[in-house]
Order: C-alpha cells, then structure tokens, then sequence
C-alpha cells in the first residue's frame, strides 16, 4: 500500500517540493536583506535624532518593493495550506472515485480501512511535514515587520506565523479529502474547501480569535493620543469606542449627544461660539469640551503576552476541526457503498 | 451444502425508493462458469459488488464461498473481481500495475502475470492509458487471476471490447479456467458473449433472479410449443412466455421431465437465447404488472 500511494503521488509530492523551495529561495534573501535594513536603520537613528531628520522608521526598512515582497510572504504562509488541501488532499481520494481505481484497490487482498488509514496518513504526514518547514520560513522572515510595525498580533501576521501554518496545513488537507469522499469528484471538492477556507479566513478573525480570553479594557480621555498611549505594543486590538456619560456607545461624529455648546464648536471646525480666538487650539477645546461633558473613549484589547496562549488555542481548535474532518471521511469512506 | 460458491437468499438493495436487487435468491456451484444475464439495469452489477463486498444488501442475506461478503483481507484474498468500467491506473504503466499487486496481495503470481502478458505482447512501460481497450481488458483480467482467487466475479468485461478482443478477451478466460479450481460469473446483457464458455446460467431482470439453473437441465426441461390459439395445452406446463396470434399461439414452456402433450400442439426445442429470452420477458412483465 505504502509502495502504491508513493508511485501514485510521487509526482504531486514533487510538485509541493519544489514549490517549497521555490518559497525558501525567496524567502531566505529577503529575510537577511530587511532584518539588515532593519540594523542599518537603527544605527542611522542614533545620528538623524539628534539632527531631527530622521525618514520615518518604516520606510526606512521596508524600501522598494517591501510591500509586494510582504504579500508575497503573506500568501505563502495563508495559501500554500490551501492549495494543499486542493491538490493534495482533494484528488487524493475523490480521483480514485471518479476513476473508478478504487473498485480496484478495495478488492485486492487488503481491507478498506487499512487502504484509507494509509492513505490518510500519508496525506497528514506530508502536511505535518510541509507546514513544520513553511513556518520556519515564514515565522524567522517575519522577525523584521514584527519589530517595526509591532503587528504580530494581527490577524495576517498571525496566521503566518508560529503554529498557525502547521494547523491550517493539516485542517486543510484533511478538508479536501473529506470533501474529496463525500463528493467523489475532484472539482466539487475543490470549490467547497476553497469556500471553507474563506469561510475560515473571515469567521476566526472577526468573531472567534478576538474572544479566546476575556478581553482588557481601559478608558482614556477624549484625546487620539490618550487612549493609544494606554494600549500596550504588539497588542490585538480588539475596540476603540467613545461613550457617552450615560455609557451608551457614540457612532455619529457629529456628537448630537454632547451639550449644545461642543456641538457648535464641532459644527464651526473648533472655533469657539464667541468668536475669540485666544487660548488653546481649536480642536483642543473641543476635546476639552467633550472631556467635561463626559465623553470617554474604551479599548479592549489583547495584551502581547497573551500571544503563544491564543497561538495553542487557535492550533488547538485547529487540531480539533482536523480530527473531526478526518472521522467524518472515515464514516463516509467505510460506511458508504463503493 | 459445500458445494456452492454463492449462496443468497431474498438479496436486496435499495437506492432511496427504487429497489435495484430486490428477494434475489441465487446459488452457484463451485466450479461452474456461470453467465449473468438481464437487460441493462437488472441489477447484475449490484449483485456483483454485493458479492465481492464493495456494496452493502439492505435485506437478505449473502454467502461467498462460506463466509459474508465484507472489506477485509481474509474475505478479499479468495475473489478476484473485474470492475465494469475495468478500471486501472491511468498514469502507471503494466509494469507499476504487476508491483501492485504483488504489494497487495499476499498470494499474488508475479511469474505468471509477466508471462502471460508477455505472452500477449502488452506493453509493459506504457501508461495503461495508452493502451487499447482490449489491452486494458486484458491486464485488468490477468491480474484478478495473478491473486489466485478461488471465484472470480466479471462484470460486463466485454461489453466496450470489438469483437477481436472480445474473442480474445473470451480466450485468455477459458484458458485460465482449464487450469481448475475457479468458479466463474460473469456479467453480459448479451448471452451470445457467454454461451460459448458457460454452463449455468442467472438471468436476472428488475432485480430478481427468474432462473438460476445448469444450462443442460434448462435445455432439457423447457419446450416451444405451437398450437391452435383458441386451445390450451395441457395442464402442468408452467408457460414463461406465449406469443398468441390470431390462428396460433407460441409457447415457450417449462415441462419438467413431462414430455406428453395433445397432439393439436407441436414441440420444438428451444435453443437456450430463446429460454433466457423468454424469462427476460416474464420480468419485463411482472414489472409492468406491478405497477
């Protein structure tokens, strides 16, 4: 069996192979490139602080083509995943359906079960294998944009990013091969896991990963600067909302709640009603205003140390969906009729 | 009984409402070459997979050389089985297909698969894709007796063939079955295709076995009767099939060992495409009465 599935898929193997080095042959020079962009920029900083010149840190770093080589790296740690589940896991056994081989297989002297725990095994294996590398590839590249844009925690970077290709690999591929038994045909197949996978990529960011642990929640003034400067870096930022005194959540920035005498100074861009044009700043009296009147802003947040906890319980769910996809093709493969 | 390879009694399958196999009672005995006929959609090929275990019966009970057809290697090593759309792997050459099944098969014969396909000039390092159907037949039938099975279930193995590698095909069976030791169904809406190399017949129409007998005692027990329309032949003649036209009627009847009749009625022997005929009528019939 083992000598079957390797001569059947030696070639898809290959193709993955290939495709990982193309990845690490692009990945490897980028990754040393920024991260000494990234030392030369400290170093420049010590000289242009003091001349108060210095280029924002950023585009220090990331120069050139920065952001298209940042989606490059994006889309090989979120799509390679599903690319294997949709040439390896999918054909893997919907192919055997369609071409009638598993008729074939199913009455040499081997039972189906062992036939399907082999080829699922192989299947995850692979996976196992092919996630462990493309996240060392992927977490080592993505030290660079860690350090200056301090995002690790957002929702892209994360999936690239330590445990989260591994899981998203093996979830995916045993998807595809679920889909793969339950349709019998490879294209199906394909499209269901591809709606899966975007399915995936909106719900866990949006509704799921935000609510692992119960969020930290500070109040700041009405100031941009005062609430930023309460969120610690690298964080998940989850809300930043204003309220109103009565605790009720301010959408309309027009602030119909605030007292008539904010309103107008909104109304007019800051001048204040009596026309003087002594003290502070327009805008900083509007804030003054709203500060008196009771307005406050509320983050909730996700501190960074809480990072590795939300990657194993991400990975942890992750693993879960695996075994249950893995079960359902079970069920379907030995349950179902040939 | 030991003497039966396949033994079922009231074999029935269900797809949602439709009853593809339903009370099919058959028994084959070990050593015969059986021949499988019906119309397309008897429920031959759903026999067939319940039989080697690929399909499961909703009802009835099965018996495949002593044992309850299932997915396991003890049951699966005894049967070799011909899919009906003779399925190989596209990609892999003869070669990878004999390595197959020589890694899945505990009791595979290396030896005799590279002889015989040898024998008959099959590539060995061509992708079986591009072979010719009767090639493709004929590397699909040679390994399902590489695993020395005891029975080996055909399901139309012929049907896509020209009529070369249908003889062909036909040849390489005949002279694997002279070696002993197989029993043999196979599958055909055609029985013109199994005549020459069976000797027990199942004829099977919407889903029931109307006869399952030794094709001699089939020719010896029915009779073509023609006679006068507006008279019956004698009694004790089961009638499987009558054509009544204005001034005679043909009967094909099931005598027994009784040969006596009134003399108004003329006996011919029928030759067995006729019987089977007959019997696929009676089906068609009852399924039409049914209804």
């Amino acid at each position: 069996m083992n000598w079957l599935i390797w001569r059947q898929y030696r070639k898809t193997f290959m193709i993955f192979g290939i495709l990982l080095l193309a990845i690490a042959a692009f990945i490897i020079p980028t990754s040393v490139h920024y991260w000494h962009a990234y030392q030369h920029a400290l170093a420049n900083a010590k000289f242009c602080r003091v001349a108060n010149t210095c280029p924002p840190f950023d585009s220090q770093v990331f120069a050139g083509h920065a952001s298209l080589v940042r989606h490059l790296v994006l889309a090989a740690g979120i799509l390679v995943p599903l690319l294997l589940g949709l040439f390896l896991g999918s054909p893997l056994i919907a192919k055997e359906y369609a071409d009638g081989t598993n008729n074939l297989a199913w009455t040499q002297s081997i039972s189906r079960r062992k036939w399907l725990v082999t080829k699922l095994v192989w299947a995850l294996g692979f996976a196992l294998l092919y996630g462990i590398i493309l996240t060392l590839l992927t977490t080592w590249w993505s030290r660079t944009s860690n350090v200056v844009y301090a995002d690790k925690f957002s929702s892209n970077q994360f999936d690239i990013q330590g445990l989260m290709p591994v899981a998203a690999s093996l979830l995916f591929t045993g998807v595809g091969f679920m889909f793969g038994a339950w349709f019998r045909k490879t294209l199906p197949a394909l499209g269901v896991t591809i709606g899966v996978f975007i399915a995936l990529q909106i719900a866990f960011p949006n509704y799921i990963q935000p609510y692992y642990m119960t969020p930290v929640t500070v109040t700041a003034g009405m100031s941009p600067n005062a609430i930023n400067d309460k969120i610690p870096q690298d964080s998940l930022i989850i809300s930043i909302n204003v309220v109103a005194k009565n605790g009720k959540i301010v959408t309309n920035n027009l602030f119909p709640e605030a007292p008539l005498r904010c309103q107008k100074m909104i109304q007019l861009g800051g001048v204040p009603p009596n026309g003087t044009t002594k003290g502070p700043g327009p805008s900083t009296q509007i804030i003054t205003c709203l500060n008196k009147a009771g307005f406050h802003q509320v983050a909730e947040y996700q501190p960074a140390y809480r990072y590795w906890d939300f990657q194993r319980i991400e990975f942890g769910i992750y693993l879960g969906l695996t075994a249950l996809v893995t079960a359902v093709t079970y069920g379907l493969v030995l349950r179902r009729d040939a | 009984m030991g003497v039966t390879a396949i033994q079922t009694k009231g074999l029935g399958k269900r797809y949602g409402s439709f009853w593809a196999l339903e009370n099919c009672d058959i028994s084959v005995p070990v050593g015969s070459v059986s021949a499988l006929v019906g119309p397309n959609g008897a429920g031959k090929s759903t026999l067939l997979k319940i039989l080697v275990g690929l399909s499961r019966a909703n009802a009835g009970h099965g018996e495949v050389l002593g044992k309850v057809p299932e997915q396991s290697k003890e049951f699966l090593s005894d049967i070799g089985y011909l899919a009906q759309e003779i399925p190989l792997y596209k990609s892999l050459d003869t070669e990878s297909h004999i390595k197959m099944g020589k890694h899945m098969n505990k009791r595979f014969d290396e030896e005799f698969i590279s002889k015989r396909l040898g024998d008959l000039k099959i590539p060995f390092k061509k992708p079986v894709a591009k072979l010719s159907g009767g090639q493709r037949a004929q590397v699909a039938l040679a390994l399902a007796l590489a695993k020395k099975p005891k029975l080996l279930l055909l399901d139309e193995p012929v049907a896509a063939l020209d009529p070369l590698a249908r003889h062909d095909f036909l040849t390489s069976l005949a002279q694997a079955m002279s070696e002993g030791g197989l029993t043999v169904v196979m599958s055909s809406h055609l029985l013109s295709d199994l005549e020459r190399i069976s000797d027990h017949v199942i004829v099977l129409t919407s889903g029931k076995a109307q006869l399952c007998e030794d094709i001699e005692a089939v020719l010896r027990e029915h009779k073509l009767l023609v006679g006068p329309s507006d008279k019956e032949p004698d009694d004790g003649f089961e009638v499987i099939h009558g054509t009544r036209a204005a001034r005679q009627s043909t009967l094909l009847v099931r005598t027994g060992d009784k040969v006596k009749t009134s003399p108004d009625w003329q006996v011919h022997e029928p030759n067995i495409e006729e019987i089977i005929l007959a019997y696929m009528g009676q089906g068609r019939d009852l399924n039409g009465g049914s209804k």
